[in-house]
């Protein structure tokens, strides 16, 4: 969907590029995170895919058209691709649902298409229509602005979204419940967005798709499944932190690392400890904590499939990160 | 009857005494009338003609900001020339000599420094998010200018508007030496007679008049500011 060859972008009075011959693609429906230091290219990355910014060298495509051909007029681009902030940026001079409906009036939608447009945006971001609708962005709290900057970048359904630091100005338990609720709403939307942070932990949560950059230049990228269980070099492991390894565990599954049984053992049955299929593996250690229990059994359903022990787990981790033990 | 007596004495004296150009607008109502009039419309006119100008070269060098220095120079620099001076240099000059068109071309360069640097400070004062949001989901550079920097700007841009505004209606009074006939003849030829009556009428007059220009100018601007930016100020 989005593709970038050999991008490099050098800022006019400086040397060291800000972002150094960086290629990759993005898939549909996914949601690409560049994480890093401040600094480290991200954001310029962003600015280049809408063009507010141009390359120095290289070409982006999107669909397989070089962004450069797309149109004479870099504002047009621009309507057809979301756009989200950290500082958010509403209009403070216009109200809610005018903020909303910036982008559709840009693109000269019919005002009776605009109005339930807006409606159905701001239902969606978890807003009261009839409340907010009306108001001016000074009498919304830090969370809801958020919300109305996520509304308004999705206005025209845009079907690639880029989004730097959409959370990054709310307080953490927040940032989590938007964070959720941002990931529900794509399973839905399966838009391509592209998602700049500097909290890794937000982009392993995020992300499909994981790009690590440092000093403008691509250090690794893939799954963050991936980069968990193989990080190339000692910058990739500090930027995962030391619980690299149970990281990992919230992102996989108790089915991947089931020890199939038939029949459950008496000592998951007397302590009844069990969880789904679907949950992840920290649910076990958790439980296992929880119940003095060194083995936890796993239900598929209604179906016990198996169990899962300490002693696995603990293999698990060590393989990924026994280097450091 | 005796209080009320020497009550009623006590007003006559303090009328006489203080409130002698009360009297005085009476006396003269039609010459005050005339004079109010042709002063208000030398105010309007140098105001029509400043915002044109001033506006549209605060909102250049807003873009062009190395000419923001330049013009911040020239405006200072008219500011500082005694309004005399000014009107003696002009009406020297052929084309313009005495009357109106001297008067208002004087005070069109004094409202420069007041209106061209608040259109200027309002216009910057726009937070870059709100712009850069702008640009990110496309509007063009004039939608910016006029649907996101001015409106935000005017509470600013208004501010230098009403200064301008007061500034100008105290020294058009100035412009009676070279042949205005408005509110000022009334202190020139106040401190000519040695007649303080005249003199405070007319700059009670002129007060009067600043005042009720800066209030009109207020409810516009009241009226023209989105409610979203005014009640900023009011939390």
């Amino acid at each position: 969907m989005i593709k970038l060859v050999n991008v490099k972008k050098v800022f006019p009075g400086t040397v060291t590029p800000a972002v150094n011959e960086i290629s990759f693609e993005i898939n549909e429906g996914n949601i690409c995170v560049f994480v890093g230091p401040s600094g480290c290219g991200k954001t310029t990355i962003l600015r280049m895919i809408n063009r507010l910014l141009e390359p120095t060298d290289g070409d982006i495509y999107i669909k397989g058209q070089k962004v450069k051909d797309l149109g004479v007029n870099p504002d047009q681009l621009r309507r057809e691709i979301g756009y989200v902030i950290q500082q958010i940026g509403l209009m403070p001079h216009r109200t809610i649902e005018q903020n909303v409906a910036l982008v559709p009036r840009l693109l000269k939608w019919p005002e009776n298409k605009i109005k339930p447009r807006v409606k159905y945006l701001l239902e969606m971001v978890g807003l009261e229509p009839d409340k907010v609708s009306k108001k001016y962005p000074y009498q919304l709290s830090g969370g809801m602005m958020q919300r109305v900057g996520v509304a308004r970048a999705l206005a025209a359904d845009p079907p690639i979204m880029l989004m730097d630091e959409p959370f990054g100005a709310v307080d953490p338990i927040l940032r989590e419940k938007l964070q959720d609720e941002f990931l529900k709403l794509q399973k839905e939307m399966k838009k391509t967005i592209c998602f700049v942070t500097h909290d890794i932990n937000e982009a392993i949560k995020m992300g499909d798709h994981i790009v690590i950059m440092n000093k403008g230049k691509l250090v690794q990228h893939g799954t963050p499944m991936e980069i968990l269980a193989n990080p190339v070099n000692d910058f990739v492991k500090n930027l995962l932190g030391v619980d690299r390894g149970t990281k990992l565990l919230e992102l996989t599954k108790s089915e991947e690392m089931v020890e199939r049984a038939e029949e459950i053992p008496t000592e998951i049955s007397n302590k009844n400890c069990f969880i789904l299929a679907i949950d992840p593996v920290q649910r076990a250690l958790e439980l296992m904590m929880k119940k003095d229990a060194d083995i936890v059994g796993v239900h598929d359903g209604n179906k016990f499939i198996g169990t899962i022990s300490w002693e696995n787990i603990k293999k698990h981790i060590n393989r990924i990160s026994g280097d450091e033990a | 009857m005796m209080l009320l007596n020497s009550g009623f004495r006590w007003f006559v004296y303090f009328y006489e005494e203080y409130l002698g150009f009360v009297s005085f607008i009476f006396r003269r109502f039609d010459q005050v009338l005339e004079y109010s009039l042709n002063h208000f419309s030398l105010v309007l006119t140098v105001t029509i003609f400043s915002l044109i100008l001033w506006i549209s070269l605060g909102l250049l060098i807003s873009r062009y900001e190395k000419l923001a220095n330049t013009a911040f120079g020239i405006g200072n620099i008219l500011f500082v020339i005694p309004s005399i001076s000014m009107f003696g240099v002009f009406i020297t000059i052929p084309m313009l000599g005495l009357g109106r068109t001297s008067a208002t071309l004087a005070l069109v360069l004094y409202a420069m420094m007041p209106m061209v640097r608040n259109v200027y400070r309002g216009i910057k004062s726009v937070e870059w998010p709100i712009i850069e949001a702008g640009r990110g989901m496309g509007m063009s550079a004039r939608q910016i200018l006029f649907q996101i920097q001015i409106p935000i700007a005017w509470p600013v841009i208004f501010a230098g508007i009403r200064i301008t505004v007061v500034m100008i209606t105290g020294i058009a009074t100035v412009a009676t030496y070279i042949g205005e006939r408005n509110l000022g003849r009334f202190i020139h030829h106040g401190i000519a007679r040695e007649s303080a009556d005249m003199i405070i009428a007319g700059a009670i007059l002129v007060s009067i008049i600043a005042v009720i220009m800066d209030y009109v100018l207020g409810k516009i601007e009241h009226r023209i500011t989105s409610p979203g930016l005014r009640n900023k100020e009011e939390l």
